[in-house]
């Protein structure tokens, strides 16, 4: 994962960020809203995870995009410009096929904020943004998050020790099921036994006390103000746009669309730089540091 | 009597629990057809999701718990996440159903909702991360609630094994098939959702959905017993989960 100038604002910001950019996507289905989102989201995406970011778009999104562009159209018939009829006598029309594509690229759109936002909030983050709020839930979900791995490599350690002191063990399918079983199984007693001691070590340490507070190195400065600031303008002069029906798209039974004015415009510039605001963070970042670098 | 007293209330929180899961989520699901009419089926049922599980979330806040308890079920619910590294031989197969469901009975409902609704949430953030997140949490949430609703005993009695197996295939077969078909067609088929398209979509997923519930049964006759005693173990030697 690359070093993030985005990732390294107050969490607050960055969950405000996603939500705002998620929930207009979701809600607003307009092809260059999408288009922008869809975009913004998987370039970002591809800068924070790289490669492994290229082949998630190509080889699941894509794929996911086609195969609802291509099912709405053959299950949905409403429209009224007809391009073709299939055998059975249900036309394909242009307006289900726009409709399949643009709800496609919003779903892949959301899928790829998704990622973009495990990649930078990590649980640390999720607890001091809900420590408050739901301590008990957002320690059990930190807590489990350590377990995963820890067990995860336990299971492989006793399935090792398992396998070899009955080798064919796995040999047909109902052995690997048996074997399995009795993995998980062993895996639990310790696993149990093993947190009870993590309880009592927590315990020591003043778990549930009052007037105990959670260790969280995140603090709200003002360049996390003026960031806040700077979305919460693009994300109202966008809404207004969207609201005011100056960005608006119908799709049924006809293709019609607002048409091009200022508010639209400032519409489609705000919502565009909402959702490249990290990416462009990231840039400026970036050039700043080759600019300080070279001068030395 | 206090300890009356106290059975009382629990069974006062019980009783609300159920409320907002029938009765509000469905008032809610009315309101979203005739105030947001404008096919927003997605977003107005995901709205619906994400407040149906925030009673269940704020309820379990108010819990007194120790940490001995948090923690056991910390462990139970990672042991529902990693758990599938222990079958990789074979791959379809995921005991996350049984594993909540055993959780659901040794914890009771309202863990069991947290229980469920955490290992779906984990494992998405693990893997990927999507749009159906929610409506596994809300399904795997529910099969745990209904688990600690109806085999949850005080005393940590170990139920009858036919009608935890009953249970395990109806309650994966219906309520999580229901569930996570749902999610199937609102995604595939956001524009315009009519009987016909979702009934065609429940009725594709009933394959899915069968081999499923058989996975429960599987996972139920094989880990229920074993895992139960050995939480019983731990909650006599430790003295946890006890009222």
């Amino acid at each position: 994962m690359r070093k993030d100038a985005f990732g390294q604002t107050h969490p607050a910001v960055e969950l405000f960020f996603f939500l705002a950019v998620m929930l207009i996507t979701a809600f607003v289905l307009h092809p260059a809203v999408t288009g922008i989102s869809l975009a913004a989201a998987c370039a970002y995406n591809v800068y924070l995870r790289g490669r492994k970011a290229l082949l998630f778009t190509l080889c699941f999104v894509l794929p996911f995009i086609l195969l609802i562009a291509v099912l709405n159209p053959l299950f949905n018939h409403a429209g009224v410009t007809v391009l073709f009829y299939l055998h059975n006598g249900n036309a394909v029309t242009l307006e289900a096929v726009l409709y399949g594509i643009v709800s496609a690229c919003m779903f892949a759109a959301l899928i790829s904020w998704c990622s973009c936002l495990n990649a930078v909030m990590s649980s640390d983050k999720y607890v001091c943004l809900f420590g408050r709020a739901i301590p008990v839930l957002s320690l059990l979900f930190s807590m489990v998050l350590r377990f995963v791995p820890r067990f995860t490599a336990r299971i492989g350690l006793v399935s090792a020790a398992q396998k070899s002191t009955c080798p064919e063990m796995g040999k047909s399918p109902v052995k690997a099921l048996k074997h399995g079983v009795s993995v998980l199984s062993f895996t639990t007693s310790w696993a149990l036994e093993s947190s009870v001691v993590m309880a009592d070590s927590m315990k020591s340490r003043g778990y549930g006390l009052p007037g105990r507070t959670s260790y969280s190195i995140y603090r709200f400065d003002s360049r996390d103000a003026v960031l806040a600031a700077l979305l919460a303008a693009f994300c109202v002069v966008s809404i207004a746009a969207m609201v005011s029906k100056r960005i608006c798209f119908r799709f049924y039974p006809s293709i019609k669309y607002s048409s091009f004015g200022a508010l639209s415009a400032a519409g489609y510039a705000a919502f565009a730089l909402l959702c490249l605001l990290p990416l462009l963070l990231d840039i400026l970042e970036n050039v700043r540091w080759h600019s300080i670098r070279s001068k030395i | 009597m206090p300890s009356e007293e106290k059975g009382k209330r629990s069974r006062l929180r019980l009783i609300i629990g159920a409320v907002t899961a029938f009765v509000l989520v469905p008032l809610f699901i009315f309101l979203g057809m005739t105030v947001w009419n404008d096919r927003k089926y997605y977003i107005v049922s995901l709205i619906i999701i994400a407040l149906s599980m925030v009673p269940f979330a704020l309820r379990f806040e108010k819990k007194r718990q120790t940490a001995r308890e948090l923690v056991v079920l910390a462990a139970m619910i990672a042991i529902g996440v990693a758990g599938r590294a222990a079958f990789y031989m074979l791959p379809q197969v995921k005991p996350i159903v049984a594993i909540t469901i055993i959780t659901g009975i040794a914890f009771g409902c309202e863990s069991g909702f947290i229980a469920g609704a955490m290992i779906a949430f984990v494992s998405n953030f693990l893997f990927i991360q999507g749009p159906w997140t929610p409506w596994q949490m809300e399904a795997l949430g529910l099969m745990g609630f209904f688990a600690g609703l109806i085999f949850h005993r005080k005393d940590g009695r170990i139920p009858r094994l036919i009608p935890l197996l009953v249970y395990g295939a109806l309650g994966t077969f219906i309520i999580y098939g229901f569930i996570v078909d749902t999610s199937t067609v609102f995604t595939v088929y956001s524009s315009e959702v009519t009987w016909k398209l979702a009934l065609s979509t429940y009725a594709a997923g009933v394959p899915m959905n069968l081999v499923n519930a058989g996975a429960t049964v599987v996972f139920l006759l094989l880990l229920a017993r074993p895992m139960l005693k050995k939480l019983n173990r731990v909650r006599v030697k430790y003295g946890i989960l006890e009222e």
